[in-house]
Order: C-alpha cells, then structure tokens, then sequence
C-alpha cells in the first residue's frame, strides 16, 4: 500500500453535479489509487472546486474572496491563477492530479501551522473570530449536493462483494452430494429426509454467530480444522479455506470427540494482520447460507415439519448466495403466502430436494419459519394461476439465463 | 406488435445506464447530459431524455428498456415511460446520504405503477458503502406490507443485474418455468 493511500487526503466537491460528483470521487478511488477521498465539506482538508460552469464560477470567487483555511484546488479548462489556489487543467489526468494533491498536503501543513500560531496569540485570536462571523454572514449557497464517503478496505472483500453462483438442475447433484441411504424425493422417505444441522458443522456456526451477535465482540471459532473469525459489526466472517474444502468439512457428521474441540474465544482482528487478506472476508450470510446447502445435501433441517406450512419473512439476497435450482421460483411462490414443502414442490414441479436445500438454507438464516398461527393452516394456499403474459415473461427468462 | 417495455428508475449515478447496458442487446442510447440543455430551451425533445437498451428475445419480440431520468425535474415524463410497462426495476446508491429517502420518494412516485405490476430492489455501490444493509432495506418495508425482492447489485455485472430482473418476473409469475 502506497504512502498516500494510508493517510488519504479528505476533500469536499464544490459546483459539481451529483453525476460529476460521482465521476471525481471513482477517479479519486481507482485511478488516483485512493490518493483521496471524499466527504462532507466540514470534515474536508481540501476543497476542489470545478472552475467551469457557471454555478461554481460564483461559488469559487466567493470562496477565493474570504480567508482560507484549507487548501483550494480548480479544475478548469482554461489557466487559472489564484494567489494560494491549485489548478489541475481539464480533462483531468491522474499524474496531474496526485501532483496537485501532493502539493494540497504541504499546504495543508502549512495552513496548520499558521493555525497555530494565531491560536497561540489571543490578540489575533480575537481578529479571527472576527472574520470567521463575517464569513457566516456572507453565507455560501447551501451545497445540494449529496457527498459521499468511501469504505477504502470494502472493495478490496472481492469474495463478499462476488456475484452469485447460479445452479440449474444438471450438475447440482454432483456439486451438492448425495446421501446413500435415503432417496430424499420419494414421498415415502419424506419423514427421514431430515437433518440435525446441530450434528455438523453448520449447528456450530449457527451457535457461534448467535453468540457473537448478542455479545457484539469478535470473536474466534477454533474448531480442529482452520479458525474462523466472527465479525458481528460488519456482519462478516473471515477464512482461510477455498469453498472446496469448506463442503467437504461440511459433510462430514461431527462426533463427540470432534465436537470437543470446537471453542469460541475473543480476537483482536488488527493483532491478527487480517487487513492483509482482505479477500478471505465473506458475508455471515452467504457462509452460513452455502454451509446449509452442502450440509442439506437436499433434506430439510428437523425443525421444520414437512407437513406443515412454511413462510419466508423476505427475499434472499440472491446475487450474493449460493443459488440452488428453482430457488427464485420457491422464494416468489412463498412470498404469496406459506405452504408446506411438499406443496411448493407439486406447484412448480420439482423434485423435493430442491425444496428441501433451499428450505434448509433459508431457515439457517432466520427467513424461513413454521406458521403457527391456526389461520394459516385453516386456508388453503392460493392457487397460482398463470399470467396473461406468461409467455412473453417466460421468453425474456429464457433470455436472461442465456 | 406491442411494445413491451421493463423500466428503470432511481436517482441520478445509481447505475440505470450501466445496469440497461449489462443486458441490452444494443449499445444503450444515453440522454441524461444533453436532457438538461433541452429542458432550458423548453424543446418537446426532451422525451428523449432517458436511457434506452433492447433485449431480441428468440421469436423477434422487443423488450424495450427505459432508464428514467434520475432528476426529478423530469418526473412529468414516468407517467408516459411506464404506459405498457411489466414492471419496474429501482436501482438506489448505497454511497448517497439517505438512500432510504430516495426509495420512498421513487416508490411513492412509482406507487399505482407497481400496484398493478410489481418492483425489484436492487442496491448498488455496497462495495464503496456497506450501510445500510439489505436487511435494513427490507425493515423499511416492514409497515407497508410490500416485501419486493432487494438484492445487492453491481451494475456493471450482468449475472447480477439478470438476477434483479429475473425476481421482478418470477414476482408476477412464480410458476414461469426455470
């Protein structure tokens, strides 16, 4: 990491537009290498003004007319020349700009300096304060602008922020496993498709980041394999493991011996250098959601009744979890109301095991429950009725899924 | 032939363009800069002030895409973009100070059109600000009774924004074969 990365400059967008904005603070974010960032004007060492349009013109000299207390950097196409001002010449290129930055950060040091001085004399204490009201007076045009203020270390989690991995039906089963004593798709097994995730690795997670939540530390999970760190803040977990390692750990059904190995401790993420691998950071969610598909192996957890109706409180974040086959299609259908497993599967017709991984991914994140209320039971699930368009609609799938 | 059309809509550098483009099947006709010149001038050109992307399904139908100009000043022309729409795709920008106030004012804004179609979510920009989370998203509905599908989404990604229009299909069909 280069040197201005670690102490980025803080720069507030004045006279722009919301879209120029959005421009200046990528440029500053990938080409600049995150040489600045930016934020609101009060919390802001620099402000950069756009020379050009007519708006900021006047937003400029009005700044340009009162004292300064932080360097002022113009972007204009034409040669401008400011007592204390800075200029990049439009169209803005990158080796300009870390050149003028650099030189914001000199004066910027220098400002503070002055800064210092006057504060250590009362008499001109006083004269600051002075101008400082007749600056309030003068008052700048509210900015409407929105700004923004960027999460260096966020983009660099390319595992979390990776987009979904998508299964249709060929290849899952091989991807996924499957059991050798139970045919999970046939009706007359249904009561012994289920699973206890509480016997693998799955129920130990589950119980770790309940504890992490409800503490709100960060927490270690030592379990004789590889540690996984729990973050509850950020919702995120931190492994070094690739998914390949990860499944096959999953499977396995935890014995008793195992079982005493596994412990929970407090961890301190910046003694453990984690900053460097930022990439091992995945979301809690898309963790625990693809340990319960490979733990399912297409049963449903035992918690469930299969004979029961189920209902899903929202959608899944599907562009950021393992997506299982017809899942889009289990979650629309459950948001129109509860119905059992079994039923979902009739509906759409589908092999139960796809019900079943999904039912078990989702109630591992807390978005499937069993409907309790006798109402729910009393009612018949609405019949799902094709749409007028169904055709056109089932053509741009065919589109969409390529 | 009708002339079906799937709309997107949010506020200005939420990725409307980007996402148009991921899945169009023509480069996408971009408007928004020059939309403000005209609207000075008063030019009943500036219906042309929006995004625009085609998908060519299989049989030679069109599925016209419209990104709506993120300014509000322009909101006198949804009600004629989303004449003959399927349903709307919102795109809101994490990064912004309240996006949660961009989404109630484009869902109120949008509000008879998704009564009769339906809405998918998707958030961009979570890579440059993770808060608020989806879950935080899907509480603000809470009182409402809505619960549309709410995905975080890189527009530049075309899996991703495949997704978000797939959910807002399978809203208005869930028996829409896979």
């Amino acid at each position: 990491m280069s040197e201005h990365n670690k102490r980025p400059l803080k720069v507030a967008l004045h006279g722009m537009d919301v879209r120029s904005c959005k421009t200046m603070m990528m440029f500053l974010q990938g080409p600049c290498k995150g040489a600045a960032t930016v934020v609101n004007e009060d919390d802001a060492d620099v402000d950069i003004f756009d020379g050009d349009a007519p708006v900021s013109k006047n937003l400029l000299s009005q700044h340009l007319q009162t004292e300064r207390q932080k360097p002022t950097i113009v972007l204009s196409l034409q040669d401008f020349t400011h007592d204390g001002a800075l200029q990049v010449r439009k169209p803005v290129r990158t080796d300009d700009m870390l050149s003028v930055l650099s030189e914001a950060k000199i004066l910027l040091a220098e400002f503070a300096r002055k800064k210092a001085q006057k504060q250590a004399a009362p008499a001109m204490a006083t004269a600051v304060a002075g101008e400082s009201e007749e600056e309030e007076e003068t008052g700048f045009e509210p900015q409407p602008l929105k700004t923004y203020v960027l999460d260096q270390n966020e983009r660099k989690k390319t595992s979390k922020h990776q987009t979904a991995m998508r299964f249709d039906e060929k290849g899952f089963q091989a991807y996924i496993g499957s059991l050798p004593d139970i045919d999970v798709n046939d009706p007359a097994q249904f009561a012994q498709a289920s699973y206890d995730p509480k016997d693998y690795f799955q129920g130990y997670i589950q119980s770790a980041f309940m504890v992490c939540r409800a503490k709100g530390q960060i927490l270690q999970l030592q379990s004789g394999w590889k540690p996984i760190m729990i973050f509850p803040h950020t919702h995120e977990v931190w492994l070094d493991a690739d998914d390949p390692q990860l499944r096959a750990f999953a499977g396995i059904k935890l014995n008793p011996n195992s079982a005493s190995k596994m412990s929970i401790s407090p961890a301190n993420a910046q003694t453990m250098g984690l900053g460097g691998s930022l990439d091992k950071f995945q979301s809690m969610d898309a963790f625990l959601w693809k340990l319960a598909c490979w733990t399912s192996k297409g049963r449903y957890p035992h918690m469930i009744d299969y004979t029961q109706p189920v209902y899903l409180k929202n959608w899944p974040n599907f562009t950021r979890l393992l997506i299982t086959p017809h899942a889009l299609r289990i979650a629309a259908l459950l948001m129109q109301g509860p119905r059992t497993l079994t039923n979902i599967a009739q509906v759409l017709n589908i092999k139960p095991q796809y019900v079943f991984v999904f039912a078990s991914a989702a109630h591992s994140l807390g978005l499937m429950g069993q409907v309790k209320r006798e109402a729910d039971n009393l009612v018949q699930p609405p019949e799902v009725k094709p749409s007028k368009g169904q055709g056109l609609l089932s053509r741009i799938m065919n589109k969409l899924r390529g | 032939m009708s002339q079906y059309k799937i709309i997107f809509t949010g506020p200005v550098g939420a990725g409307k363009t980007t996402a148009i483009h991921s899945i169009s099947d023509v480069p996408p006709i971009k408007t928004d800069a020059s939309a403000s010149d005209m609207t000075k001038s008063r030019k009943t050109a500036t219906t042309v002030a929006m995004d625009y992307g085609v998908m060519n399904l299989s049989d030679g139908e069109k599925i016209h895409l419209y990104g709506t100009p993120g300014q509000e000043r322009f909101d006198f022309m949804w009600d004629i973009l989303i004449n003959g729409g399927i349903g709307l795709i919102l795109l809101l920008d994490n990064s912004r100070a309240d996006p949660f106030k961009d989404m109630k004012f484009f869902m109120d804004s949008f509000g008879d059109f998704i009564s009769k179609t339906s809405v998918a979510i998707g958030v961009t920009q979570m890579d440059l600000s993770s808060k608020p989370t989806i879950a935080d998203y899907h509480t603000q509905f809470q009182a409402s009774g809505l619960k549309p599908p709410i995905f975080a989404v890189d527009a530049r990604v075309r899996n991703d924004v495949s997704l978000l229009v797939q959910s807002l299909l399978y809203s208005l069909d869930p028996g829409l074969a896979e």
